[in-house]
């Protein structure tokens, strides 16, 4: 008997995206199709350039393909209007950066309330939520600190705090541990894996680290050709 | 408070850190007050020399004339006095005799056309050691035949009587009391007798050619002329003061209207300067735009920062403006810190007035033009390409 379909957190068709240059249009990719089961953890590797990035913000509804079509849980982002777009993206898509772009004019609890803020919550509601999830990360005594007060580790694991706080089903991370000493980016990606397992979420980590790659579910390489699984990894899971 | 006033305000009170978005926003506070401030200070000190106009206007003025709508005197004399005497707030009605003549220097000279008038009773001081009647000159009048107080001239009226040698103009010797010098604070007569040399040099031994009266609170003077208008009909023309001094009030309106116009040109530069810090902080916070927007914040919340903004700069720098010209406009007036010379000026000070509707049509004005100025820039931060503003940073 065949096995039943797995459903998809993540389905890009056709996708294509050129951004205007300062001398010739630049496309970055063109036709490019992706699909990412629900549940399962992706990294994505290939040289700079190919549009790892460029992919996950499209993918995220932060950017909007010239061509093609994503949807998130079966949802089309483009046939959603702007503000139900951004409702979507709150509820539904997380996002961390290689650097990790935490406001410096805020704390980090403040920082992690955010999300919960944009979405309505009060004040207080939004900082009890934030300070729990500080200190499932480990930082519940550096909630008052401002960013430029913390490591660039600790910036990290808050910023992947705010990315989780209103617990999205999809995680993007784009080369979240790239800026971080080898330490530092192995406490972060041990973070991302565990909340990725206690929250059953779909992550797509964007990775020039290959021992990194290896400990996730599937593997893609991209190239300026399009993306595939890896030939060269197991995939897990 | 909305997360768009709690990012606002954040920015709007940076750390030390950023102390130049709050040094940014602090430029824009500031251009406001002053701009505010100068537009109300302009404005009490106008209002405090008009005001003053406006109150020896309505001292030297009858608070109201009734006059025929045709003709030269009255048709029913008595009742006009009536109607006026029994007016409330009525403290004095009077009866204006007038009429045309020449005058000239009692010890020759050329004779000049004037129009002459009755003065009000008691206006007219007796010259002292002279029998003759006192009569007061404007002083141009004065200048061109040559006279001035305590001489004698003689005031010939147009009006003719028979004499058995044929018709003689009617003609007195009056002695000047006064070489009036008036301003334009009333439709000046150009030569003031009492009512009996009036009547004489007019041959208007009764009655009257117009009425005046005097109110206790000028303010109430509309209200007055038209009751009394209602009572006495179409015959006669009923005016305030206000409506004799039509075109000097007109004036002293245009003029306020030019000066708001003209210093509401400094909250304009400074609602420019709005806008141009306002854009500044959104090209400085690109990023955090950037990164509102992956969190799930919608175009319409990031516009929504921006306006915030702007509205707590228009609020404190409109504030803070009324109260330093407020405050300053008070203050000048209260201790007289403006002295004007006594040789030059009527009044021994500049004066401050301070009128709330004047300083509620500043606050409307400025922090609008604040909140307008911030929109432009706050629909920009709505357009912003989150894609390329979180990665400016790689």
């Amino acid at each position: 008997m065949p096995a039943a379909p797995r459903m998809l957190a993540v389905r890009a068709e056709n996708l294509s995206k050129t951004y205007a240059g300062e001398a010739a249009p630049i496309t970055v990719f063109r036709n490019l199709s992706f699909e990412l089961p629900v549940g399962v953890f992706a990294a994505i590797m290939g040289p700079s350039g190919v549009g790892k990035s460029t992919l996950l913000h499209l993918l995220g509804g932060i950017d909007r393909p010239d061509a093609g079509r994503v949807e998130v849980f079966g949802v089309s982002l483009a046939d959603l209007p702007p503000a139900e777009r951004a409702r979507f993206r709150n509820a539904r898509i997380g996002f961390v950066f290689q650097f990790h772009h935490l406001l410096p004019e805020f704390t980090a609890e403040e920082n992690v309330a955010f999300p919960h803020r944009i979405a309505g919550l009060s004040s207080a509601s939004a900082r009890q939520l934030a300070r729990e999830l500080l200190e499932r990360v480990g930082l519940a005594d550096r909630g008052a600190h401002g960013a430029r007060a913390l490591s660039g580790g600790e910036q990290q694991r808050v910023a992947i705090a705010r990315a989780l706080a209103r617990n999205p089903g999809l995680l993007l991370a784009d080369e979240p541990t790239g800026n971080l000493d080898a330490e530092s980016a192995a406490r972060v990606f041990d973070l991302l894996e565990q909340l990725h397992r206690e929250r059953g979420m779909s992550t797509i980590l964007v990775t020039h680290n290959p021992e990194l790659a290896k400990r996730c579910d599937k593997i893609f390489t991209m190239s300026r050709e399009g993306i595939s699984p890896a030939s060269s990894f197991v995939e897990r899971g | 408070m909305s997360f768009e006033s709690f990012v606002a305000l954040r920015y709007l009170a940076a750390s030390r850190k950023t102390a130049h978005v709050a040094l940014i926003s602090t430029i824009s506070i500031v251009g406001l007050t002053l701009g505010v401030a100068a537009l109300v200070i302009s404005l009490s000190l106008l209002s405090g020399f008009q005001d003053r106009i406006r109150a020896q206007m309505a001292e030297r003025s009858p608070h109201l004339s009734v006059s025929p709508e045709r003709g030269a005197a009255l048709s029913d004399p008595e009742k006009v006095r009536r109607v006026l005497q029994d007016l409330p707030g009525v403290l004095v009605v009077e009866p204006v005799v007038e009429g045309r003549g020449w005058l000239a220097a009692a010890s020759g000279g050329a004779a000049v056309p004037v129009r002459y008038r009755s003065a009000a009773e008691g206006e007219l001081p007796p010259v002292p050691d002279s029998e003759e009647p006192p009569i007061r000159i404007a002083a141009p009048i004065g200048f061109r035949i040559g006279v001035g107080s305590g001489d004698s001239v003689r005031l010939t009226s147009s009006r003719v009587r028979l004499s058995p040698i044929g018709p003689l103009p009617v003609s007195l010797q009056l002695r000047v009391a006064d070489l009036g010098r008036r301003g334009s604070l009333q439709r000046t007569p150009e030569v003031e007798v009492p009512e009996p040399v009036a009547r004489t040099l007019s041959g208007q031994l009764s009655g009257a050619h117009a009425y005046e009266a005097r109110l206790r609170d000028p303010a109430s003077a509309d209200r007055a002329a038209s009751e009394a208008a209602r009572q006495l009909g179409r015959d006669y023309r009923v005016e305030t003061w206000r409506e004799r001094n039509a075109s000097l009030s007109f004036a002293l309106r245009l003029e306020k209207l030019v000066i708001f116009a003209t210093v509401a040109l400094v909250i304009l530069v400074a609602a420019l300067n709005i806008l141009s810090n306002v854009a500044l902080l959104v090209v400085e916070k690109k990023r955090d735009l950037g990164v509102f927007t992956t969190l799930g914040a919608s175009p319409r919340s990031l516009a929504g920062i921006y306006l915030v903004l702007g509205t707590a700069i228009g609020a404190i720098g409109t504030a803070a403006g009324l109260t330093l010209g407020v405050g300053t406009s008070w203050l000048l007036d209260r201790f007289r810190l403006v002295p004007l010379p006594p040789d030059v000026y009527v009044f021994s000070h500049v004066p401050f007035a301070v009128h709330p509707r004047e300083v509620f049509l500043v606050a409307v004005f400025a922090f609008g033009t604040a909140l307008a100025a911030a929109t432009l820039p706050a629909r920009a931060a709505a357009r912003i390409a989150p894609g390329e503003a979180v990665g400016l940073s790689r």
